[in-house]
């Protein structure tokens, strides 16, 4: 069967591209790891692959702000993203990888290749690492959810990660154009304040989409869950088969078969 | 003081003006990029923290970010940083002062400006650097600085000695103090 | 900003010491902040009159960072006359006498590279090894917490990725004694309140840690007011290397070539710095680490290992390229040309090019026609590269800048030239401080209480949390654990698929850590052993093969001139020994940090306790039957392994209450503790456990309270069956004893017998029954409730210590 080609996008400081592609590998993808500088120059181009992968890091150390500089060499190197996205090839940001997408006006997607988001420190003012419940938007067409639960268990690891908005207007348009790919809630499935939301988010947000579901940015990392071993209860889940974030990657693989 | 120290400019970001012509020679500016106020700071709150457990009560702490750009840049030059590198369009907004002490913004009592001494070596402001050599700016010398506005009823001296106890570490910080009339 | 920078011809700074006085020696070795001692103070005056001529600056602090305590351990391997209180004998060499001789002893066909190289390197599987290196960064965390404990991890994950042909780092450990956050005691002028030192400490960890993409997941936190002007910072990494890639070779021939980081104004002195006292120290050993160049440097690395693009590196750490080049070219000869060096400012002496210690920065050995190929790699990942010079085999170290000699020594003077001193030890009991009567007598569950409320017992989320420890996406089971994730877990275990690539390999290993400088105040060498047993006991209970286990050594001490404090160290050192020979486990690695005392506001040196962390590590076979601490249900038994005797000295019982009469430290029987742990290890393989943790800090109580509150099951415990060889007839000590050597395990019911079976010989014992109430309960001697605590109660009193305590 054809192994989609995937591009796992890296620069200096992303640092789950292992995983990343290890994860893509296991399903049937065939993933490269990337550096930017070759797209740069030119010897590598993005429409040759079939899905982008952007993956967690500290990309350029986020020294002036987490993704920033990324998002810039977005932007400036990348200039094909938007007609890929179009296309309908699947692209994934996680963490570090969404942040970035936001920066460079990909996420949210309706305005024209406009920043309409942002992120600023986590409300506890700290980095935290925790297993987080989210729940999936059943009504978003997104492609990466294809067979998975309404609610599922993420680890999150970051800084920076609360989503904000330029205006409130906009919550509603993303709610209507189902955007909003994830939520943080309590192990109950309700929206729920810190730790449930370990960020403080605006509407719990942890994913978006673009409407058409083709680009997902999200801050938990399902490349950290693949095999049940790697839940924090897995000694006492004997029924997990496999990580919920592999079904991701598998997902988007299986589209790109058709 | 700082009734002096003109701030040429201070504006929310957005459409920006033409740059102006640049003045002859070497420039230096001051970039300071803030949360907009409609956003939590919890940096600030963290600031806060630390002041509270170094003896200062405060009623809130915003923070900031201090850049100073040195070197063969015009005004031009440093909105062009400002919008593409320093400053977030939707989460942040920034001032240029020619100098550094600003006045405290959005009303607060003081400002504190903590800055790395010249022989302590500047990671931050490396990685700022190559940024903006990347966005085809000239290649300008970058020092990085936090500034924190402090609402806050207490004394120069008091104020002097919890920032040396908690906000900056005078073995590798100066630090400056600036009060509001 | 030039870099390479022509400066004109220039005579090199020399000091004139051939003619000088002892005394006027001393002076300049003073003045120049060298901390060499008046012996090798003569050996290097005696060498250069030999050569009729004076040295230049650069050779003498070439010679004084590399004769320094930090870099050639003289107190651990110079003689000691040691007087153990009975009789005096001559130590040759503690290190060979002890830890080393343990090793050899042991021989072990798996530890690969010990005590040479960077780090200590044993096999893994047929195809990998890892390297393991614990170090410390004590004083730089003590003046400026932040930077100091950044540069800290930023450089042991450095000595990491120079072992061998280089590690990929896969693993950060942090373990920290300070004094308590809230102590409110005075301080002297100038010194960090504890509660800064922490919180600078845990994000500069954060930092580094996090952005150079390691899971931090392995640590400990350990809080004693003496640490108040001396907080200890031990940082430690692992990184799995191909099993090819554990031999290096530097030739004749080889280009030297700096990688990394541009060179600057930053550290000097550091070396020399870390052995003085720590006020009007160098300011400029105060640095700023930035991960990200340490990460390209990392990316660059791994791609032209597996080209075979070098034959050896070295980082460089303390003395610069001066200690990396050195070391590289001891057996051979090194030929360098400083005007080559990339700098951060050009107006830079060659001197300081030398010996500065600006971070990120390695040594790498290249053949000349891999020159092309290894730069290219470099450049790629944005990491500059520059050739320093050439390896010869002149046997001589030859530093020049433009036309002028900057240094020019002989290799063997260098590096074996270094006079021993002879220093002399006692080793003499303290007698136990007084203990003062209480004014009233706690109860029980107000005891277990306080206990878990403990500075060194609660729970250390507040830190955790804060590193990523699950990037890499290997960390199976995880520091925090249980229903909830937050409860404490004994040992990481690591599953290294994303840097094999193999995730059908489920081979793993478990890193743990001893460390209770309580117990040292009472007898170093008990405490030696009781660190190892606690290490040990954490690996066997997330389910690690401990006949494959290794050890790692770190002693903090304070100055090793007082002879008691060095007959202390001999006593820790010999307990190591014999901890190593006694269950098997050599030593591979080791580093130590002396001189940690310093001023205090009454003008006395304030000294910290004599300090060993024990660091173990162990493969897992398949990490799908590793273990959690936490309950996993009601009706299941519980048992309780090894002898539990009168052992409160240095407990946190005595701390809690201090009502204890006897003060015995906990004492280890390696014979009788190994054959249990071996027999648990077997049930643990045969899936007849379902937790298992250690009891340390707090006894029975405290181990079985965590285990309740983490699997939110209750339990009762019978305090009448806990195993015992002496007869003992208090509730109190049966259940805050911390008698070493013992684990309390959680078997399901279809198990008990053939778990009965598997322990047999083993002094094991049903101590207990879980349950689904939520409490935990005791039942005494005379056959009453002694205890009986509510979970959420016990959880929560240990969950807000620390947060509560931090302000």
């Amino acid at each position: 069967m054809k192994r989609p080609r995937i591009l796992v996008l890296r620069a200096a400081g992303t640092n789950c591209d292992l995983e990343t592609a290890s994860a893509c590998n296991q399903v049937g993808g065939a993933a490269e790891r990337v550096h930017i500088d070759l797209i740069r120059s030119g010897k590598i181009r993005l429409m040759d692959f079939d899905i982008l992968i952007l993956p967690g890091g500290f990309s350029y150390s986020d020294d002036v702000g987490a993704g920033r500089i990324l998002a810039n060499q977005i932007k400036l190197y990348l200039k094909e993203l938007r007609h890929f996205v179009r296309l309908g090839r699947p692209v994934l940001g996680i963490c570090n990888g969404f942040q970035a997408l936001v920066k460079a006006g990909v996420l949210p997607a309706a305005h024209g290749g406009e920043q309409t988001a942002g992120f600023t420190a986590n409300d506890s003012g700290r980095f935290e690492a925790r297993w987080v419940h989210l729940r999936l938007n059943t009504q978003s067409s997104c492609l990466f959810f294809k067979g998975l639960p309404e609610m599922i268990e993420l680890p999150v690891a970051h800084g920076e990660g609360k989503l904000v908005l330029k205006s409130p207007r906009q919550l509603e348009e993303l709610k209507k154009n189902k955007s909003i790919a994830m939520q943080y809630v309590s192990d109950d499935g309700k929206l729920a304040g810190y730790p449930a939301n370990p960020n403080g988010s605006i509407f719990n947000i942890a994913a978006l989409s673009n409407p058409e579901g083709n680009c997902l940015g999200m801050m938990p990392h399902p490349e950290r869950y693949t095999t049940r071993f790697q839940h924090p209860n897995w000694t006492r889940q004997t029924f997990v088969k496999e990580g919920v974030g592999l079904e991701m990657f598998r997902n988007a693989v299986d589209y790109c078969r058709g | 003081m700082n009734d002096k120290t003109d701030v040429l400019t201070k504006k929310t970001s957005g459409p920006l003006p033409a740059p102006k012509p640049a003045p002859a020679g070497p420039g230096s500016y001051l970039v300071e990029v803030n949360l907009k106020p409609d956003f939590t700071d919890a940096e600030g709150s963290a600031a806060q923290w630390l002041l509270h457990c170094a003896g200062l009560a405060s009623n809130a702490v915003r923070v900031g970010r201090l850049y100073d750009l040195r070197g063969p840049l015009n005004l031009g030059h440093v909105h062009t940083a400002v919008r593409e590198l320093l400053c977030d369009c939707v989460t942040q907004e920034f001032r240029i002062c020619p100098s550094a002490g600003a006045a405290p913004h959005n009303g607060c009592l003081w400002r504190v400006e903590v800055w790395l001494k010249a022989t302590v070596t500047d990671t931050v402001g490396e990685s700022v650097r190559e940024a903006l050599r990347d966005l085809g700016l000239p290649d300008v010398s970058v020092r990085c600085g936090v500034s924190y506005h402090i609402t806050s009823k207490c004394g120069r001296n008091q104020l002097d000695k919890a920032v040396a106890r908690s906000l900056a570490n005078p073995i590798i910080h100066h630090f400056s103090l600036h009060e509001a009339h | 900003m030039p870099t390479h920078t022509a400066i004109p011809p220039q005579t090199p700074e020399t000091i004139a010491i051939c003619g000088l006085r002892p005394q006027d020696l001393q002076a300049a070795n003073a003045r120049h902040g060298w901390s060499l001692k008046e012996a090798e103070l003569a050996a290097i005056q005696s060498h250069f009159q030999a050569l009729k001529r004076e040295p230049t600056l650069a050779e003498l602090e070439t010679l004084a960072q590399t004769w320094s305590e930090h870099c050639k351990h003289k107190t651990f391997t110079s003689p000691i006359r040691y007087n153990d209180g009975k009789k005096t004998r001559l130590i040759q060499s503690l290190i060979d006498e002890t830890i080393f001789k343990a090793t050899k002893q042991l021989n072990r066909p798996w530890c690969l590279s010990v005590f040479k190289d960077n780090a200590g390197i044993v096999a893994f599987g047929s195809k990998w090894a890892l390297a393991f290196k614990v170090e410390t960064h004590n004083h730089p965390s003590a003046i400026e917490p932040y930077g100091g404990a950044a540069t800290g991890v930023g450089g042991v994950i450095r000595d990491v990725m120079g072992a061998g042909l280089g590690a990929k780092p896969i693993l950060n450990t942090d373990v920290f004694c300070f004094a308590p956050p809230d102590y409110d005691g005075p301080l002297p002028k100038g010194a960090l309140h504890p509660r800064r030192v922490l919180s600078g400490v845990v994000c500069g960890v954060r930092d580094y840690g996090n952005r150079m993409g390691i899971p931090t997941a392995a640590g400990g936190l350990w809080f004693d007011d003496d640490y108040r002007l001396n907080p200890l910072v031990f940082c430690g990494a692992v990184g799995l290397l191909p099993a090819w890639a554990v031999r290096k070779e530097v030739k004749a021939g080889d280009l030297i070539i700096a990688a990394g980081g541009r060179t600057g104004r930053d550290g000097l002195h550091g070396a020399t710095f870390s052995s003085a006292a720590l006020e009007g120290a160098q300011l400029s050993a105060v640095q700023i680490g930035h991960a990200i160049n340490e990460k390209k440097l990392l990316d660059a690395l791994l791609t032209a290992r597996d080209k075979k693009l070098y034959r050896s590196l070295t980082d460089c750490g303390a003395g610069g390229f001066s200690s990396a080049i050195g070391e590289l070219a001891a057996q051979c000869g090194a030929r360098v040309r400083l005007e080559a060096a990339r700098l951060k400012a050009c107006d830079l002496s060659p001197r300081e090019i030398w010996l500065s210690e600006s971070q990120e920065r390695m040594v790498f050995a290249v053949p000349p026609r891999s020159l092309k190929a290894f730069a290219e790699i470099f450049a790629s990942e944005g990491c500059e590269t520059a050739v320093l010079g050439e390896f010869t085999s002149s046997g001589r170290l030859e530093v020049t800048h433009g036309k002028t000699s900057v240094v020019d020594l002989d290799m063997r003077f260098l590096h074996d030239g270094l006079p021993r001193i002879e220093r002399s030890a006692v080793w003499a009991p303290q007698k136990p401080a007084p203990i003062k009567a209480p004014t009233h007598k706690k109860s029980l569950s107000q005891i277990l209480a306080e206990c878990l409320g403990h500075l060194n017992v609660c729970s250390r989320e507040w830190v955790v949390r804060q590193y990523d420890h699950e990037v890499q996406g290997g960390t199976v089971i995880k520091p925090l654990q249980g229903i909830r994730h937050d409860g404490p877990g004994d040992a990481c275990v690591i599953w290294p698929h994303a840097a094999t690539g193999d995730p059908s390999d489920y081979q793993g290993f478990a890193v743990s850590h001893g460390l209770n400088p309580a117990y040292g105040k009472i007898d170093p060498y008990r405490m030696a052993l009781a660190c190892a047993d606690e290490a040990l006991r954490n690996l066997l209970c997330v389910g690690a093969d401990i006949s494959r286990a290794v050890f790692l050594d770190n002693f903090c001490w304070a100055s090793p001139d007082d002879p008691a404090r060095l007959g202390a160290l001999v006593r820790a050192a010999e307990g190591c020994r014999d901890a190593a020979l006694g269950f098997g486990v050599p030593f591979i690695s080791g580093k130590d940090s002396l001189y940690n005392q310093t001023r205090d506001v009454d003008g006395k040196d304030l000294a910290i306790p004599g300090t060993l962390l024990i660091s173990a590590m162990a493969p897992v076979a398949d990490v799908r039957k590793a273990l959690t601490m936490e309950i996993k249900g009601p009706g299941n038994a519980l048992y309780l392994v090894g002898w539990t005797a009168e052992e409160l000295g240095g407990s946190l019982f005595h701390q809690v209450c201090g009502r204890c009469a006897s003060c015995t430290a906990p004492a280890v029987d390696t014979r009788i503790a190994l054959a249990a742990f071996k027999s648990v290890q077997s049930a643990l393989a045969k899936g007849l456990v379902l937790s298992a943790h250690d009891l340390s800090e707090g006894g029975l109580g405290v181990a079985a309270a965590e285990m309740c509150f983490t699997g939110e099951s209750g339990a009762i415990l019978d305090l009448d069956k806990v195993p015992r060889r002496a007869p003992i007839y208090s509730d109190e000590i049966l259940l805050f004893s911390e008698s070493a050597s013992r684990i309390l395990l959680e078997v399901a019911p279809e198990h008990e017998a053939d778990f009965i079976k598997a322990l047999r010989g083993a002094p094991a014992k049903r101590v207990g029954t879980t349950m689904a109430n939520p409490v935990f309960k005791v039942t005494g001697l005379d056959g009453r409730v002694a205890l009986e605590s509510d979970l959420c109660d016990l959880k929560s009193t240990w969950q807000l210590s620390l947060p509560r305590r931090l302000g």
